[in-house]
């Protein structure tokens, strides 16, 4: 019940070129929450998510639990543990009313 | 060069993709029909498909020709199905009965797309230079919708249809078809040679599309589809496309039988071989592209208060008339 799951009928990509940019304008002290590094089609509209929504998405494959997922962004990401966790949950939660995510 | 679609998209999200220009079809306003161009064998089309895949492109969609004329279609569907492409294809119908729906179903087929341009049997049958055409192609969506593949309609608006849209929405809802699009005519191939008989004028375009904008505002059994940019110049035209102005060369490419990559299929300017290129570098820094993204207003579109919503019109058919990319469409009313 606790493993996370993609919903198949979503059509996504990993937008390379824009998550580079990302990465660079984070390593330089910029801030890019706004920017989306992955692409979700769904019913003919286009929605983005930023670099840890994204990486979020990547992971939620199936295999891992939320809190395998929170394991895995710390290696990341340069933050406490409880405010991933917040941030993670937050997503999660989001994406699963939309029907975009499930538990398995 | 660095432009806000390819900041954005990293590759196109659907190819169109012309495995054959053989058919068994010779329809009046055909834009490939006189196209002549090698067939890759089926191996060179899986190294393809390895490309696309690479490139994470989710969507191919098979056109032509008749893509069924193809005896390795399935194959290479079931190939492309299997890297996670979402496949799907438009087809004339008449090679498509019960057991070949199956047989596409089971290689992964998407959606298909059953041409029909218009809901009179003779006329259509007129139009597309085949007795008993229309009687297969419905046949065929009844085939698909049966074995439980999505389908589509594509009707290419034309003098023939213009005044009776509705009837090929009823006729749609008879079929169960899902979306239909209301294609919008290029002219390119026959189309170009036929235009004449076949095009409307701007004003009758406008007035087409007022009027089918109402329908589709009113429908809610049935998707209905138009891919011509040149709508969003009407006044309290409230889409939001995910690009403005013609989606070739932005969200979409073409690709020839031989691997040639070309904005459209109505674009016959050969950005480089799929095969052969770079398609990265072809994606970023071909001329081509980067001057169908960044078009500058020529003509009746400078000053024009729409061309910031419409962005010059088709790009195709200002190219075909023309031979200049940034030109007007000649469809535009303004």
């Amino acid at each position: 019940m606790s493993i996370l799951e993609r919903n198949p009928q979503i059509v996504w990509r990993n937008e390379k070129r824009r998550e580079a940019q990302v990465l660079q304008k984070l390593e330089e002290g910029g801030d890019a929450d706004e920017h989306g590094t992955v692409i979700l089609l769904i019913s003919g509209m286009m929605h983005q998510l930023n670099l840890l929504g994204g990486r979020i998405w990547n992971l939620c494959d199936g295999s891992r639990q939320q809190e395998q997922i929170v394991d895995a962004l710390l290696a990341e990401f340069d933050v406490e543990r409880e405010e991933l966790a917040t941030d993670v949950d937050e997503f999660i939660q989001d994406l699963t009313k939309r029907g975009w995510l499930s538990y398995v | 060069m660095s432009d806000a679609i390819t900041e954005q998209f990293s590759a196109p999200l659907t190819f169109n993709w012309t495995l054959s220009y053989r058919c068994n079809f010779t329809c009046s306003h055909c834009y490939s029909r006189d196209e002549v161009a090698e067939e890759l064998p089926t191996e060179q089309i899986k190294q393809v498909v390895d490309v696309l895949a690479k490139q994470q492109v989710p969507f191919i969609n098979f056109g032509g020709g008749e893509p069924l004329i193809r005896k390795d279609l399935l194959e290479v569907t079931r190939y492309a199905s299997d890297q996670g492409l979402n496949v799907s294809m438009n087809s004339n119908g008449w090679l498509l009965d019960h057991a070949t729906a199956q047989q596409l179903k089971n290689a992964g087929f998407k959606s298909v797309g059953i041409s029909i341009d218009s809901a009179e049997g003779a006329s259509h049958d007129d139009f597309r230079n085949m007795n008993g055409s229309f009687e297969r192609a419905t046949a065929a969506l009844d085939a698909l919708h049966a074995v439980g593949v999505k389908t589509t309609m594509s009707s290419v608006i034309s003098r023939i249809n213009f005044r009776d849209f509705r009837s090929l929405l009823d006729l749609a809802r008879k079929h169960k078809v899902t979306q239909v699009y209301l294609h919008n005519f290029k002219c390119s191939g026959r189309g170009f040679k036929n235009r004449e008989d076949l095009d409307l004028t701007p004003e009758e375009w406008r007035d087409f599309y007022v009027e089918a904008l109402q329908v589709k505002n009113e429908t809610d059994d049935l998707l209905i589809s138009f891919d011509d940019p040149v709508i969003a110049s009407l006044p309290g035209y409230a889409e939001n496309p995910l690009v403005k102005g013609s989606s070739c060369g932005k969200l979409s490419l073409h690709l020839r039988p031989n691997g040639d990559i070309t904005p459209c299929g109505f674009i016959p300017l050969v950005v480089g071989n799929i095969l052969s290129d770079d398609f990265e570098d072809l994606w970023y820094n071909s001329p081509v592209l980067n001057g169908m993204r960044n078009k500058e207003a020529k003509g009746k579109c400078q000053g024009c208060g729409a061309y910031q919503d419409c962005l010059g019109g088709c790009t195709a058919r200002a190219f075909a008339t023309t031979g200049d990319l940034s030109e007007p469409d000649p469809h535009c009313w303004k």
